[in-house]
């Protein structure tokens, strides 16, 4: 498994040499930018590009006919983009620190969390859709979820207090640890969908 | 004699035709050619092999051993050649080779730079920028370079210039004497095969037609060609197909003796190729 997820490296080479500027830009123009989004962007670079390079070309194939299984291949994926999430929020955080761009250790913990949830939701759509369709979908998504979300959350804190109240009730170290604890049982749910998809694919 | 790969009543549903309970044997040690019209199954036939498909029904085991327990094990003894290119372009066969490397227990560096060389592939430059013959050779060199005991490959010949067809039928050849792999190789240009193959298949529909030694095959076929009057209800029942035009009909049989007795001196009986063979068969299948 080790080699698959050393393989996400080896075919993204040009692009991780990219990785440090891209951060860097960030760095130097986006300081009106919350230090969490920065993570974010940073911490999906890595997974997300080793999805799109796959579906460039019928890897489908080339792994399943290697003394690969369809879960380790899956397993893979999802263990690989946790460890890139990680080496790439502390690279990340290295450029940040170097650059004197302000950051708490919350604005990583919020990233990793958000990394997990968008993980979860994405990672299931590169097994289900046809390749090709998956870079449309995620762009409609997210414009989709940019425009109806804020008037979404106005419509939930304006009649829901119950739930706002409850929020903002509970401490930060419950938030924190709630917040992580749901994205990372929403990550591994989205594993086992995403495998139980996989083994039945057909390429 | 052991089989390398024993189908056993295997059935899948395809929108263009359906294996329906197929029995199929490879044999080890052998060269066994795959033959069929393009969109007769080979392919498809294939993944199943490769479990890249699963069937509905029925059991697939290679070297003796059933995908469900044994994927890694079995992948790992087999190479695989596939027409289409599936590595990733922008990479260059070295680090292309970094990924398939480390995947093989029994990977040889030294062959691979071998065949490499022989081949006359550029280490450095992207997959992208190969011609369909090169992107063939580097894929087989793949295949070639970790001691795998079956080779499977999908149309290998495909697409490629008559020099270099040659050239790649040597080294495969000079694979099955040196090292006594065995090979499956499914190719819709059956010259390819006639030089070498051990075992001939041939698939229509996704029906097995024929699963015979070569020698064989070329013993029980025969091509008859004669005047059309000599054919009427009675005679045409000796043939598997008749093509007739012109006043003259060619016909595949596998019942030499009898055609030669009943017929005698009026018609020609010749070998029948592969091709011929194919072609007859198809035919009458088709025909029902």
């Amino acid at each position: 498994m080790f080699n698959l997820i050393r393989k996400d490296l080896i075919i993204q080479k040009s692009q991780i040499m990219l990785f440090i500027p891209f951060v860097m830009f960030f760095a130097i123009f986006a300081d009106h930018m919350s230090p969490f989004f920065i993570f974010l962007i940073a911490s999906l670079y890595i997974p997300l590009n080793g999805y799109i390079y796959d579906e460039q070309v019928e890897s489908n194939i080339l792994l399943n006919s290697l003394p690969y299984t369809r879960k380790e291949i899956v397993a893979a994926k999802y263990v690989g983009s946790a460890v890139y999430m990680i080496l790439s929020i502390a690279v990340a955080g290295i450029i940040l620190y170097l650059f004197n761009f302000d950051f708490l250790f919350r604005d990583i913990v919020i990233a990793a969390g958000l990394f997990f949830f968008f993980a979860a939701l994405t990672f299931p759509l590169f097994y289900i859709l046809k390749p090709g369709n998956i870079g449309a979908f995620i762009m409609i998504g997210l414009i989709v979820s940019a425009a109806l979300l804020p008037p979404a959350l106005r419509f939930l804190a304006g009649h829901l207090t119950a739930i706002t109240d409850f929020i903002t009730s509970l401490s930060t170290t419950v938030l924190y640890i709630s917040g992580t604890a749901i994205s990372i049982s929403l990550f591994l749910i989205s594993w086992l969908a995403s495998q139980i998809i996989y083994q039945r694919k057909v390429f | 004699m052991d089989n390398v790969i024993d189908i056993r009543g295997i059935s899948k549903e395809f929108k263009e035709f359906s294996f329906d309970s197929i029995d199929l044997q490879i044999k080890q040690g052998y060269t066994t050619g795959l033959i069929g019209a393009n969109g007769s199954g080979k392919t498809t036939l294939i993944k199943l092999m490769m479990n890249l498909l699963q069937p509905d029904e029925g059991e697939i085991s290679v070297f003796g051993l059933d995908y469900a327990t044994h994927e890694k094990a079995i992948k790992d003894r087999i190479g695989f050649v596939y027409d289409s290119n599936i590595f990733y372009e922008s990479l260059n066969l070295k680090e292309i080779s970094k990924i398939i490397a480390p995947s093989y227990k029994q990977w040889d560096r030294k062959k691979y730079k071998a065949y490499i060389d022989q081949f006359e592939l550029p280490l450095k430059k992207p997959i992208k920028h190969f011609s369909k013959g090169m992107q063939m050779k580097a894929s087989i060199a793949m295949a070639l370079s970790h001691h795998a005991e079956l080779i499977i490959m999908d149309e290998p010949t495909a697409g490629l210039d008559p020099t270099f067809r040659r050239e790649l039928l040597d080294i495969f050849q000079e694979v099955m004497v040196n090292e006594n792999r065995s090979i499956l190789f499914s190719t819709h240009t059956t010259s390819d095969l006639e030089r070498f193959a051990d075992y001939i298949i041939l698939i229509d529909q996704g029906e097995i037609l024929i699963s015979k030694r070569m020698d064989e095959l070329q013993e029980d076929y025969a091509l008859v060609k004669g005047n059309s009057d000599l054919l009427d209800r009675d005679t045409e029942a000796y043939f598997l197909n008749i093509e007739q035009s012109q006043g003259v009909f060619q016909a595949l049989t596998n019942d030499k003796a009898q055609v030669q007795k009943v017929f005698g001196d009026y018609i020609v009986m010749e070998k029948a190729s592969l091709d011929d063979i194919m072609f007859h068969m198809k035919a009458a299948h088709r025909r029902g």
